[in-house]
């Protein structure tokens, strides 16, 4: 170091030297309006017209009467979004949202978090195991319900196949509206679990290996390393999997529509299958609109409550 | 005795989850082989007595899943390209040049995307792609597939671009390359794990859409996979063994990606969910 010294004043001349000028070569370049507009707009114009221009849209149309083809347009206030939320098979759908959020909360949260802290544990076969259960998430919905819907037959179904072994009635697994939904949230449980599997294996990962050693040291058992140690610190990702969840769960359609199509009688419709009814197959888009504008509503207030009651006083533990 | 007994019970556990994962689809892939669905309700479980490759071949001619499988390939490859594209370009704009207070600013809006539930937009949009004259065409698939991956897309390589330093631009500069061609010579070749990353995440979520497609589209030569797989489904509902082959066509492909691809797959759809 010392050696340099006498040219060490030289050198940093010529480096501020050639930053100044790169410098400035880079600002008129980097500064470019024309071509940073060039670069931003595309994305831009798309952005606005399916996010925004949708948006605004339909908060506009929910407020009139329009069928979505005529010329013929009324405004009438809020009379949509009262007529939803005294319409009694609008709440039944909200109901079966509701649903899709307590299993995945009560039943699927549950088990992703113990099936991660096994997947964890084994030695052997994690690669597999982890492939395996990741596997339904790739898959498209619309395949799934058929295959499920195949699975759930009453006829030749594997369902019923095993209640006829063990010498129990056959079910009407998706034709009665007792077990409709039931099956469905199966369906969707059997698809998604293991993606928040795989989530939540990764937060247990990357937990450094001296935290569990040093309590088993300790003579902490696995239990209670579980409980104590592993459990604080993956919170923030099963809160993260419980938020994707709720999301989800407000979105879901497809595996509706393609197994039941919200049968039989209204009983597995939720919020999106109800708009869509309303908006396509009935031309009463105004109405449809004031739904989606709901629905989104909803997923706003659901995720604010989640955060503010919940999210927050789980604590970040750092290490 | 006890302590083997411990250790085995988290296979014997995880053995059980796989096997509910797998037997659905071992249920159809044995039903596909079989002769007719007395076949198949006499012996669900069962291997086939013998192996009717017929269900396959009427199924392929019947399901017309070369049509759709074509269409669903070209629908999701173009559109997830122009989408990393358009994403790439907004991203190295608001990363890498100077324009501070407005990049920060067009960044958020973006973020905003993320939040905005897509299906409850389906509506607008439909009107969207009526006023646009591109409604049963495969440009009504194309364009909101391009524009719904955007904020996904601009928010990892945003990401992903940040972390290159800043050095090889003024490098670059000094070589006398335009900005463009910085965005193109330099920073593009650099964010190749983020672009691989983004078009998995994109081409999955085109591949498997079924709301948009399912509505938009009503010419059947025009359907894709999963529109119609259900469009199968409900003309030959009644013969399970045709339909169980359909779903081992639609089915395979996507396996064998991922059997390739796993660890990448997994690695981009849980980091887009995680960011999202």
């Amino acid at each position: 170091m010392t050696g340099g010294a006498p040219f060490h004043f030289l050198t940093r001349r010529f480096t501020i030297f050639l930053e100044d000028g790169a410098d400035t070569v880079m600002n008129k370049a980097m500064r470019n309006p024309y071509i940073y507009a060039l670069f931003v707009i595309p994305a831009l114009v798309l952005f606005v017209m399916f996010f925004i221009y949708p948006l605004i849209n339909a908060v506009y149309y929910s407020l009139t009467n329009w069928n979505g083809v005529s010329d013929h347009l009324k405004f009438w206030g809020i009379k949509n979004y009262t007529k939803a939320l005294t319409d009694e098979t609008f709440w039944n759908a909200v109901k079966n949202n509701g649903y899709f959020i307590l299993f995945s909360c009560f039943i699927q949260v549950p088990i992703i978090v113990i099936s991660s802290l096994m997947i964890a544990n084994v030695k052997r076969f994690k690669s597999l195991y982890k492939t395996a259960v990741f596997m339904p998430t790739v898959m498209s919905t619309a395949v799934i319900g058929i295959l499920w819907g195949f699975i759930y037959n009453y006829d030749v179904g594997l369902f019923n196949k095993i209640l006829g072994f063990f010498g129990a009635e056959a079910i009407d697994w998706l034709g009665d509206p007792k077990f409709a939904m039931l099956s469905i949230l199966i369906t969707n449980g059997w698809q998604w679990t293991g993606f928040y599997i795989i989530m939540v294996l990764a937060a247990i990962l990357s937990i450094p290996k001296d935290l569990d050693e040093a309590a088993e040291i300790d003579g902490a058992t696995g239990y209670q390393r579980a409980m104590k140690i592993t459990m604080p610190l993956i919170m923030p990702v099963v809160s993260v999997v419980i938020m994707l969840s709720i999301a989800g769960a407000m979105k879901a359609a497809d595996i509706i529509i393609v197994m039941t199509k919200g049968g039989p009688a209204g009983s597995t419709d939720v919020m999106a299958t109800y708009m869509i009814k309303y908006a396509i197959t009935n031309f009463k888009y105004g109405y449809g609109n004031a739904i989606s504008v709901i629905i989104f509503v909803f997923t706003m207030i659901l995720t604010v409550l989640y955060q503010v009651l919940i999210a927050r006083r789980s604590e970040r533990i750092e290490y | 005795m006890m302590r083997a007994l411990k250790k085995s019970i988290n296979h014997i556990v995880l053995m059980g989850y796989l096997l509910i994962i797998l037997f659905p689809f071992l249920f159809v892939v044995f039903s596909s082989f079989k002769l007719n669905n007395s076949e198949i309700a006499l012996s669900p479980f069962g291997l086939p007595e013998h192996f009717v490759w017929d269900n396959y071949v009427t199924a392929w001619v019947n399901a017309k899943i070369n049509v759709y499988f074509l269409n669903s390939l070209y629908i999701a490859v173009l559109s997830s390209c122009i989408t990393i594209l358009i994403g790439a370009m907004m991203s190295f704009a608001v990363t890498r040049m100077r324009f501070g207070k407005i990049s920060l600013l067009l960044f958020q809006l973006i973020l905003l995307g993320m939040l905005i539930p897509n299906t409850s937009l389906m509506l607008p949009i439909y009107l969207l792609m009526q006023k646009m004259n591109v409604l049963n065409t495969h440009l009504a698939l194309i364009i909101p597939y391009v524009a719904n991956a955007i904020p996904f897309t601009v928010i990892i390589m945003a990401q992903f671009m940040k972390s290159i330093p800043s050095e090889i631009e003024e490098a670059a500069v000094v070589d006398g390359l335009s900005v463009g061609g910085i965005f193109a010579k330099m920073v593009l070749p650099l964010t190749i794990p983020a672009i691989v990353t983004v078009f998995i995440v994109n081409f999955l979520g085109n591949w498997n859409e079924f709301l948009l497609s399912n509505y938009f589209i009503s010419n059947d030569e025009l359907r894709t996979l999963p529109t119609g797989m259900v469009q199968f489904r409900d003309a030959y509902q009644s013969n399970y063994a045709q339909m169980s082959a359909g779903i081992v066509y639609s089915v395979v492909p996507v396996m064998v990606i991922y059997a390739v691809l796993q660890k990448k797959i997994i690695e981009g759809v849980t980091a887009g969910s995680v960011k999202g």
